[in-house]
């Protein structure tokens, strides 16, 4: 049984929450509707996943680095994880990108200040 | 072309969603920097998604059914799997923007801090350095009869860790804090004391965390499992819970705490579908007996405190004295009930001889002197360790000789 992947999500999840807490972008923003945004898109994800398995077009793999772990059939207990991470990855990225567009009227202004 | 038309299809209604979520919620000049930022992100997924998708497929961690995709691919990557990101990308930005519209209305520093530090907060005030406690009675209870590691194991072992600690420590918390504010022994590694304008948030935040595992745990089992749980769940809320309060029920409070302990040991063994034997029943009987006197001589050290807010309890209705020598009886009693179970069973009846060891010396104790017996609940804390160590190595030796 293989951990590896279950692992490397972890860490990955890990590392969207410091980047998170670092720079106040998600929960650390506002918790509630972080949260909200996060089970909602999970949710989404996981029934995209459960339809896609329904009609047979997602097949589970055989991959040593999963734990074999299944939630329900051809669905592995790593799915929901990694939906999780890919999320958290997406508004991780949101919200940075927006941060980073805020600053540049505030950076146009200081440099025409800087000309006069 | 199957998998591109469920892609289609989730992309249509993510689209829709993101739409008009980011028009609901966009301030007037906002949505241009949205959609920009919604651009970047994505474009920053796509690159991600190209590599790590081709990675996930390489380790061989799921394929797709050749008849249904078109074919196309980006490294190993099929394309119609770039709609996760795209629909994700879409979608729930625009669902952030218009969830946080009123907090940017507002002043941005009050609406935060109405939630600060609620986390940091419900973990310390769960105690951690119990976790332990109810996490192994369900994981040793359930392994031992299943002996293999399957999901229901690791997802109630989780439960009880924490989300159960969160519930039970967080509930206590909220309706106890006149009591808490008297007494200087919380806020440290017993407990939190809990902010008045947290209680509200800590109790959504109980039941958040608390009732999807359960119905989890539900669907796993049968009726055995349902009720354990229904138990299991009742006693943490019933314990503290304003108009219940069992804690303040002489005996009803002792026999609450004790299930609080026992019962993930009942839900792993109903998950698990166990025989029930008699040396079963002594062996959680035993375990039952231990709680109750855990929480009895836990108590005597709060008669003071709980007797000045008014707060009832078994030790503050019998006496310092007496529930002292109520635990050292309980404990004397389960360690020989331990004597009437199968081998290895009759080896844990030592474990009951540190905690007699422990509680004996206030054998004589006063209402007065009650609360130094706080030197003796922090060393029993530790003792805890201790005997789950003990445990564990019978609990072995016990699989050893059964497999």
């Amino acid at each position: 049984m293989g951990v590896l992947y279950l692992l490397s999500l972890l860490l990955g999840i890990g590392c969207m929450l410091l980047l998170d807490h670092r720079f106040r972008l998600f929960f650390w923003r506002d918790a509630k509707a972080a949260a909200i945004v996060t089970a909602v898109g999970v949710l989404f994800l996981l029934f995209w996943d459960l339809a896609g398995i329904g009609l047979g077009i997602f097949l589970r793999g055989e991959g040593t680095i999963a734990t074999g772990l299944l939630i329900a059939p051809e669905l592995p207990i790593e799915e929901p994880i990694f939906l999780l991470f890919l999320v958290l990855c997406t508004m991780v990225l949101y919200t940075g990108s927006r941060r980073l567009l805020d600053r540049i009227p505030a950076k146009r202004s200081e440099k025409q200040w800087e000309n006069v | 072309m199957t998998y591109l038309w469920l892609a289609l299809a989730f992309i249509a209604a993510a689209v829709v969603a993101g739409v008009v979520l980011a028009r609901k919620g966009a301030f007037p000049g906002e949505a241009g920097r949205h959609w920009k930022a919604v651009g970047l992100a994505f474009a920053a997924l796509v690159v991600l998604t190209a590599v790590f998708d081709s990675v996930m497929i390489g380790m061989e961690l799921f394929h797709y059914d050749a008849s249904h995709i078109l074919g196309v691919r980006v490294g190993l990557a099929p394309i119609e799997d770039f709609a996760y990101p795209l629909a994700g990308v879409v979608a729930l930005p625009g669902l952030w923007m218009w969830l946080t519209r009123k907090r940017k209305q507002t002043s941005e520093g009050r609406a935060e801090s109405g939630l600060k530090g609620l986390v940091p907060q419900a973990l310390l005030a769960s105690r951690p350095v119990s976790w332990i406690n109810t996490a192994y009675p369900f994981t040793a209870a359930m392994l031992l009869t299943t002996r293999e590691v399957d999901w229901v194991l690791i997802v109630g072992t989780f439960y009880f860790l924490i989300p159960y600690n969160l519930a039970m420590y967080g509930i206590n918390d909220v309706f106890d804090y006149e009591s808490d504010l008297k007494n200087p022994r919380k806020g440290g590694i017993e407990g939190a004391l809990l902010q008045p304008r947290l209680h509200r948030p800590m109790l959504w935040l109980a039941a958040i965390t608390n009732v999807p595992f359960l119905l989890v745990l539900a669907f796993a089992g049968g009726p055995a499992a349902w009720l354990s749980l229904a138990v299991s769940a009742f006693a943490v809320v019933a314990y503290s819970v304003a108009g219940l309060r069992f804690k303040e029920r002489p005996v009803l409070d002792s026999l609450t705490s004790s299930t609080h302990f026992v019962s993930p040991a009942v839900v792993g063994l109903a998950l698990a579908g166990a025989d029930v034997t008699p040396g079963l029943i002594v062996v959680l009987v035993a375990f039952f007996l231990w709680g109750m006197a855990a929480h009895a001589f836990g108590a005597v050290q709060d008669i003071e405190p709980d007797r000045q807010a008014g707060i009832g309890s078994i030790a503050t209705v019998i006496g310092a004295r007496r529930t002292v020598r109520l635990a050292v009886v309980l404990w004397l009693v389960a360690g020989l009930a331990m004597l009437a179970t199968p081998w290895p069973g009759p080896l844990a009846a030592i474990i009951a001889v540190p905690y007699i060891a422990n509680c004996a010396p206030y054998w004589n104790v006063t209402d007065t002197t009650a609360a130094r017996t706080n030197v003796a609940w922090r060393r029993f804390i530790w003792l805890n360790y201790g005997s789950g160590f003990l445990v564990t190595l019978i609990l072995i030796l016990h699989w050893s000789l059964t497999s």
